[in-house]
């Protein structure tokens, strides 16, 4: 487990995480990525598909990517023009380097699929959290998935691309049909499989005690979001209950490969708005309506 | 029981159950899957039942009815085909695959593996059917909130994922107020829809004070200090991310 404080400026995040994968009990290989970057508050969980050493290859590019990109947009404070792709108004500066190093990725994986035959069929999905004082970004495409609990509920910050979901969405499916349903593992969006990719993206504010739990399918298929709240409120420590959830799908068949990673938000320090900070408030609004004033006066 | 899922633009429209006997494709409204789409004929294909199977048709159609990328005639049916006509695909999922068994004809398909939507292929052999169709915009609801009192803002469109409400620069919405804080309040669009967060600010929420956040609902009145104003949402053409 990983214990990390942030020096940010002006604030202090302090941020506990650990990540567990396991290639299970029925697949001769591991075809999860996963990453954890607590320096840049950056957790991303990939699931690659297509055969041979494919989708273990997709999902590794996608995560590594992903992580060279956004560091590099961060380091040199990227603008508009040089992050990949066009940006997206309704993000933040740091939602939009994830949502072009998504695509990015997407181009990258699609065009290799394109040129090696042996790769031809590649992709994965993705699932990207970024953690900072004041922002919570979860991105993903695909079926794996981000988890908030706060307050002793659980809610995701995720929305599955696959038929079955979207089914759900339109009110066609219940939830109980959507997990029994053939269709359950099919996908509308993963990276690779076209040109252009269109990421889900959701900004929050972060609080004190917040946990985020990133998976892939290998989890969710076998453990329900009310199991996870309970396991989750039972177990304070991120790296047990990691190891406690990969215990649980190994004992329930374990038929896909499973990855877990769990980010918390131990302590957020944020500058706290005071007495004095209302005075200055206080004072500028003076400043202003005192211009304004003068403003009239010489007209 | 074997089913067919009929999509446009990646979007689910509707699910036929194959009970009958036959099923009919087209755009003259008697067909059981009736698409009213120009690219499509008036009786575009047809399935039928035979044994354990499913064949497909093709009834002389003018733009043609496509198994995965290739254009048939008539085509036995395996779980997981996609049967393009016009714009719209019907996905096969055949009764082997729903009760679990191993069907030892056709591509077997391992259903806890994760597979994709050949979207490509289909938007490459779309794209060569270049007939006129009518295209229903995706369309999307977006939050507002109006101002009732207290500030004259009028309405705004909740355009970005995150708002942040207070007296900062950086707030998309700006209040001014001598106890207003830098960040009163952020409205988040979530995966469930609009959630309201306090950020230290006193926020009332249908006149209750908000203790940490809690989802809209259209229509909700909210208070920010002095500031009221309404939460709902409408229609939009612009496709949200």
């Amino acid at each position: 487990m990983n214990t990390y404080v942030s020096p940010w400026i002006g604030a202090i995040l302090e941020i506990k995480s650990s990540g567990i994968t396991d290639v299970g009990l029925k697949r001769e290989g591991n075809e999860d990525s996963y990453s954890i970057e607590d320096s840049l508050g950056l957790y991303i969980v990939a699931d690659g598909m297509g055969g041979h050493l494919a989708g273990e290859i997709a999902s590794k590019i996608s995560v590594e990517m992903i992580n060279k990109v956004f560091r590099k947009w961060i380091d040199k404070d990227a603008g508009d023009k040089e992050i990949f792709g066009q940006p997206d108004s309704s993000l933040s500066r740091k939602g939009n380097f994830i949502l072009g190093g998504i695509r990015l990725a997407n181009r990258v994986i699609y065009e290799l699929a394109l040129e090696k035959e042996e790769y031809h069929g590649m992709g994965t999905t993705v699932v990207v959290l970024l953690v900072t004082p004041s922002l919570v970004i979860a991105a993903n495409v695909g079926d794996s998935r981000i988890y908030m609990v706060r307050d002793g509920e659980i809610e995701r910050l995720s929305r599955d691309h696959s038929i079955v979901a979207e089914q759900v969405e339109m009110g066609m499916m219940t939830k109980e049909e959507a997990e029994n349903s053939p269709l359950r593992h099919v996908l509308t969006r993963n990276l690779g499989s076209s040109e252009e990719v269109d990421p889900e993206i959701f900004e929050i504010e972060p609080a004190n005690n917040d946990r985020f739990i990133l998976c892939s399918d290998g989890l969710t298929d076998l453990v329900t979001d009310t199991e996870l709240l309970n396991m989750s409120e039972n177990e304070p420590d991120p790296g047990a209950l990691c190891s406690n959830l990969i215990d649980i799908v190994l004992k329930r068949g374990a038929h896909d490969n499973a990855t877990i990673i769990s980010v918390d938000l131990t302590d957020i320090h944020k500058p706290k708005n005071g007495i004095f900070k209302n005075l200055g408030f206080f004072i500028e609004d003076m400043i202003i309506s005192v211009k304004r004033n003068i403003k009239k006066i010489i007209h | 029981m074997a089913r067919l899922i009929l999509m446009f633009n990646k979007q689910v429209v509707k699910e036929y159950p194959l009970m009958k006997e036959s099923v009919t494709i087209g755009r003259n409204e008697e067909n059981t899957i009736h698409i009213n789409n120009l690219a499509v004929s008036g009786y575009h294909a047809r399935i039928d039942a035979a044994g354990n199977d499913f064949i497909l048709t093709d009834l002389q159609s003018t733009n043609g009815t496509f198994i995965n990328d290739k254009r048939v005639v008539s085509h036995k049916l395996s779980h997981g085909d996609n049967i393009i006509v016009g714009k719209h695909v019907i996905l096969f999922v055949g009764t082997g695959a729903e009760a679990g068994e191993d069907k030892p004809a056709g591509p077997k398909t391992d259903l806890d593996r994760t597979m994709m939507l050949d979207t490509a292929k289909q938007k490459e052999l779309l794209a060569k059917q270049k007939e006129s169709t009518q295209v229903t915009e995706a369309s999307g609801k977006i939050g507002v909130i109006s101002f009732i009192e207290g500030a004259d803002v009028g309405e705004v469109e909740l355009k970005k994922k995150l708002t942040k409400i207070g007296k900062a620069d950086t707030s998309e919405i700006r209040l001014s107020g001598l106890f207003m804080p830098a960040t009163a309040a952020t409205i988040s669009r979530r995966p469930s829809g609009y959630v309201i967060t306090t950020m230290g600010g006193k926020i009332k929420v249908n006149g209750e004070v908000l203790k940490d956040s809690v989802a809209l609902k259209d229509f909700d009145t909210i208070e920010v200090g002095k500031v009221k104003f309404q939460f709902y949402q409408r229609e939009t053409s612009e496709k949200q991310g």
